[in-house]
């Protein structure tokens, strides 16, 4: 489609991954992020890209796939981006505290008289992950926790 | 235009040659077209007033079935016009009332258009998304480095299998450990993304940085530390890819994923933008 500068045709220039009808992500990324902003006649909040972009994801897959892939939040938080907020501030509470009990010397009372290992082991791990919506923002929150 | 249509404007471009338009439609499957205002023409197209009121206009824009449509219409309508000219993309959205108030925007802002599309003749964007892998950032190696020594995880940890205070003491120590080496496998990470973008910026035209994604949009646990677009001559698109894949091919758990020529989007604003 863009011929005039595009060196070689798709077919023998391997370096490069052309857009394909499929890159559904791609296109919205800049569709919706990029381009001339102008004040139109028309005023629409666009809603928030990424958000979008991930509910656009929902419905190229199933819901079983999504499942799969641990997109699985929407079930419990229609709002989604503020659902996800909540996750992250409840991820830097719990670290906050692991990192308090440890600095007294004592262990946290949920895991009196368990071997802390399976699910409940596993949650804050799990939590950070879904919460982490800014990983490196998160990255330098539990810097500043340490230095407490 | 009657008052029953308002104006989509898919982009601005010059020494466009309007056969390209020939047959492509657009939004709402309605044919393209051009209008003309000295040495700038804006790719346009007519949609109904009242699908594309407001209250209208923002109900679709909530709908992502509806948000898909509109925006593979207006990408492939930007596409077409960059196949023959250099071109500005407009935001997805951008709506007037009439041609008119097109035409008026093209006198308005005739010189930074002018410009603009100067600067983008020949050239194209080129995208490039770095991610590293989690199980790197767990152990803290990202690329060859040797992992950091564990913490000594203390008394509490050995000598007794009674489960209790010393068993929670050791889970925590392990835990903190865990986080910490985490921690500096991100900041490692994140400092090779910002390498990588350094270098790929030295063989461009011009770059920028987008927000870094959610792990969530790739459907995997990757932590994404580059999201860049560079713009590059239209003649060094492959040099360009070929150089950015092997700033990562020795870096043992970064993957990347290349995509272009696109429009330029993220270079619509301009040199200093």
């Amino acid at each position: 489609m863009t011929q005039q500068w595009r060196p070689a045709p798709a077919s023998t220039s391997p370096m490069l991954q052309r857009p394909e009808p499929s890159d559904l992500a791609e296109i919205l990324e800049r569709v919706l992020d990029k381009g001339i902003v102008v004040a139109g006649d028309i005023r629409v909040n666009l809603v928030d890209v990424e958000l979008l972009t991930i509910r656009l994801r929902l419905l190229i897959a199933s819901v079983d796939r999504a499942r799969e892939m641990g997109i699985d939040w929407w079930e419990h938080d229609p709002t989604l981006s503020s659902g996800a907020r909540d996750l992250a501030a409840e991820n830097r509470r719990l670290r906050e505290r692991i990192g308090e009990l440890q600095a007294n010397g004592r262990p946290p009372a949920i895991d009196d008289g368990e071997e802390p290992t399976g699910a409940r082991a596993a949650q804050p791990a799990e939590r950070e992950r879904r919460g982490s919506a800014r990983p490196m923002a998160q990255g330098g929150t539990r810097k500043a926790a340490r230095q407490q | 235009m009657s008052e029953g249509h308002a104006t989509w404007v898919y982009a601005i471009t010059s020494d466009l040659d309007s056969a390209v338009l020939a047959g492509i439609e657009g939004i709402g499957g309605e044919p393209v077209r051009t209008l003309a205002d000295n040495s700038l023409t804006a790719v346009i197209g007519s949609i109904d007033a009242d699908a594309f009121g407001e209250e209208a206009f923002e109900r679709m824009l909530s709908d992502p079935g509806q948000v898909e449509v509109l925006a593979r219409a207006h990408h492939r309508v930007v596409e077409v016009v960059a196949g023959g000219s250099p071109v500005l993309p407009l935001r997805l959205a951008t709506v007037y009332r009439n041609d008119d108030r097109v035409r008026a925007l093209l006198k308005q802002r005739q010189a930074r258009f002018a410009e603009t599309l100067r600067w983008l003749t020949g050239r194209g964007e080129c995208g490039v998304k770095v991610w590293a892998d989690p199980a790197a950032l767990a152990t803290g190696r990202t690329g060859g480095e040797p992992a950091p020594a564990a913490p000594d995880p203390g008394p509490a940890a050995g000598g007794s299998h009674r489960p209790g205070h010393g068993a929670g003491a050791a889970y925590l120590s392990r835990r903190r450990a865990q986080l910490e080496a985490r921690a500096d496998g991100r900041l490692r990470a994140a400092q090779r993304g910002e390498d990588i973008h350094g270098a790929l910026t030295g063989r461009a035209v011009a770059a920028r940085q987008h927000p870094l994604q959610d792990p969530r949009l790739a459907g995997n646990q990757e932590l994404m530390v580059l999201n860049g677009a560079y713009l590059v001559d239209a003649a060094r698109m492959d040099q360009f890819a070929a150089y950015a894949r092997a700033a990562v091919a020795d870096l043992a758990r970064f993957r990347l994923d290349i995509t272009g020529p696109w429009p330029p989007y993220s270079f619509a604003d301009g040199p200093d933008g």
